[in-house]
């Protein structure tokens, strides 16, 4: 509850109650709750028999999960193995897209700095917390979506089957991609058609890792970008950019931080800020299995391992950039959290009484009242979905008072 | 006469207090968006509150800042004891600043503070004492009454 960085959780009757309104699927609770209260949606495997022709996406983030010595081509064969019918890396397409963010840099002018959109729990902490810089936002569709959008009209065209057959499943380290699949924000319906955790395969992978070694490296038809490989841990998007004045940033507090800045106007000289709610960037997703640590050296290594040269053609993306077949369909829009009450007169007078109401609560935050803190109980006391008596403290002082008036009777 | 206002809040700013620096304007965000103020209208009043307090922790002793929200305006004053503006036409030049070395090590001392406000604000008034203290008002008007340059 207390974890929450829009303190959308409360805790009534014994159980936690997620605001949905408030909720940005940061999956800080996710991680946190020793009960596992919270459980993520995701697709499950048997979800995945209704497609006929399944295509696994994994996120770069999977390469850096089995180890120091397992090399992408590995997994993405025996991802081949467990199920789908094909499977594409990618780490080739953060590339492409790479090229695109510089592209988008060079030709437009907008208010800088220009604010990543690859984390979708990002995109929705700006619409939620710092509504005025949605504009800020690239409006530039991430990885996996571009991704997507190729690989269906790429197996329509030489399967011959048709789309709503074909299953393109994220394999993700992030409990928010979920969301993003089934309630996109900047089209009306995903490319993606599902996300399977990183942690369900895990098991399933390593077991084959272990009965094939050692063996002699398959080589895959995929071609791997240790570009795009680097778009798993923090700093990746902006290693390549030729806007040496970028800024990366990660964690979900450090984020907030870093808007509240550039929401004062403080880092208009910055070009791109590239903020990913995970610490340490997508390797440290609620959803993996390795610790973040570990993934974050795997993921290092292979990026010396691939080195910097770039595998797709800069001129091939450029013209996509042209066709906009990166582009978002509209705008991300904000979607603040509701003021204290639609009419602005009335929502003073309740800022007023919450500020009374704060002087009176103890001031502790001992989260007993079921908020997070006395902050949050008194404007949900304002708003009508607490009462006073909730907080323990007032309750036993005015209790208290009664008994005392009772014995003067 | 101007009619009372609805809501007034006030803060004390700590002239070279850089820790706490930026607080008061971020407390004034938060204050505005909960009234639903729009969501631009907020951001103007947040960079101009920004550039504001931070001038205060830069070159002031001590100061107050003040919001105050009417019917159909927001006003902030700033009010700091300190050393005063010698030629406050030249500070509101973009790019005039008397920070010192130190300051632009920090990052600050661009000379685009006040300018910054004056952009932001719809009005926007400076007077200053020299070895007294600098005031400063802005408003900025709701439901668009002036709408931005």
């Amino acid at each position: 509850m207390k974890v929450c960085p829009t303190k959308a959780i409360r805790l009534r009757g014994g159980k936690a109650h997620i605001n949905y309104e408030r909720c940005i699927d940061c999956g800080g609770c996710l991680r946190i709750c020793p009960h596992h209260a919270v459980i993520p949606v995701t697709t499950s495997p048997s979800d995945l028999n209704r497609f006929n022709y399944k295509i696994a996406l994994p996120s770069p983030v999977v390469y850096s999960q089995f180890g120091s010595t397992v090399m992408p081509s590995e997994i993405l064969t025996i991802l081949t193995e467990i199920g789908f019918d094909h499977v594409y890396d990618e780490a080739l397409v953060c590339e492409m897209v790479s090229v695109a963010i510089e592209e988008y840099l060079d030709e437009n002018k907008s208010p800088r700095p220009i604010i990543s959109s690859t984390c979708p729990v990002v995109v929705r902490l700006i619409q939620r917390l710092f509504p005025s810089l949605c504009k800020n936002i690239l409006p530039l569709e991430p990885p996996r979506e571009i991704a997507a959008k190729n690989l269906r009209s790429e197996a329509m065209r030489e399967k011959k089957i048709a789309p709503e057959e074909i299953g393109i499943i994220d394999i993700t380290p992030c409990s928010a991609r979920m969301v993003s699949i089934s309630h996109p924000e900047t089209m009306e319906k995903s490319n993606l058609d599902g996300a399977i955790p990183i942690k369900d395969i895990y098991n399933k992978v390593m077991l084959r890792l272990k009965r094939s070694m050692p063996m002699v490296m398959m080589q895959s038809q995929t071609r791997i970008s240790g570009i795009g490989i680097g778009w798993a841990i923090e700093g990746g998007e902006i290693r390549g950019l030729k806007y040496t004045n970028s800024v990366s940033v990660s964690g979900v507090l450090n984020t907030i931080r870093l808007l509240q800045d550039v929401e004062s106007g403080r880092l208009k000289n910055i070009e791109y800020l590239e903020c990913l709610i995970c610490p340490d960037g997508c390797i440290g997703g609620p959803l993996t299995v390795e610790n973040r640590f570990i993934a974050k050296s795997n993921v290092l290594r292979l990026i010396r391992h691939f080195g910097g040269k770039k595998r797709v053609s800069v001129d091939m993306v450029k013209t996509l950039y042209r066709e906009n077949f990166f582009s978002f369909k509209w705008a991300v829009e904000p979607k603040s959290f509701p003021p204290l009450d639609k009419d602005r007169n009335v929502a003073i007078l309740k800022l007023k009484q919450k500020e009374e109401l704060l002087k009176r609560l103890p001031g502790t935050d001992c989260g007993v009242c079921g908020a997070p803190d006395c902050t949050t109980l008194a404007e949900d006391i304002v708003r009508g979905e607490s009462k006073i008596e909730d907080c323990i403290y007032i309750k036993k002082k005015s209790s208290g008072e009664m008994k005392n008036s009772g014995d003067k009777k | 006469m101007r009619p009372e206002a609805l809501f007034q809040k006030e803060f004390t700013i700590q002239g070279g207090d850089f820790v706490n620096a930026g607080e008061s304007s971020c407390m004034i965000r938060n204050t505005l968006r909960e009234i639903g103020v729009d969501s631009d209208i907020v951001r103007r009043m947040a960079i101009a509150a920004y550039e504001a307090e931070m001038n205060v922790v830069m070159y002031a002793l001590r100061g107050t800042m003040q919001i105050s929200v009417y019917r159909d305006e927001i006003l902030l004053t700033i009010d700091d004891k300190g050393p005063g503006i010698q030629n406050i036409d030249m500070a509101m030049q973009p790019g005039f600043s008397t920070a010192t070395e130190e300051m632009r090590e920090m990052g600050f001392g661009a000379g685009m503070g006040l300018p910054n406000i004056k952009k932001n604000a719809d009005v926007f008034n400076i007077t200053s004492r020299v070895g007294n203290g600098t005031k400063l008002e802005i408003r900025i008007f709701l439901d668009g009454k002036k709408t931005r340059k």
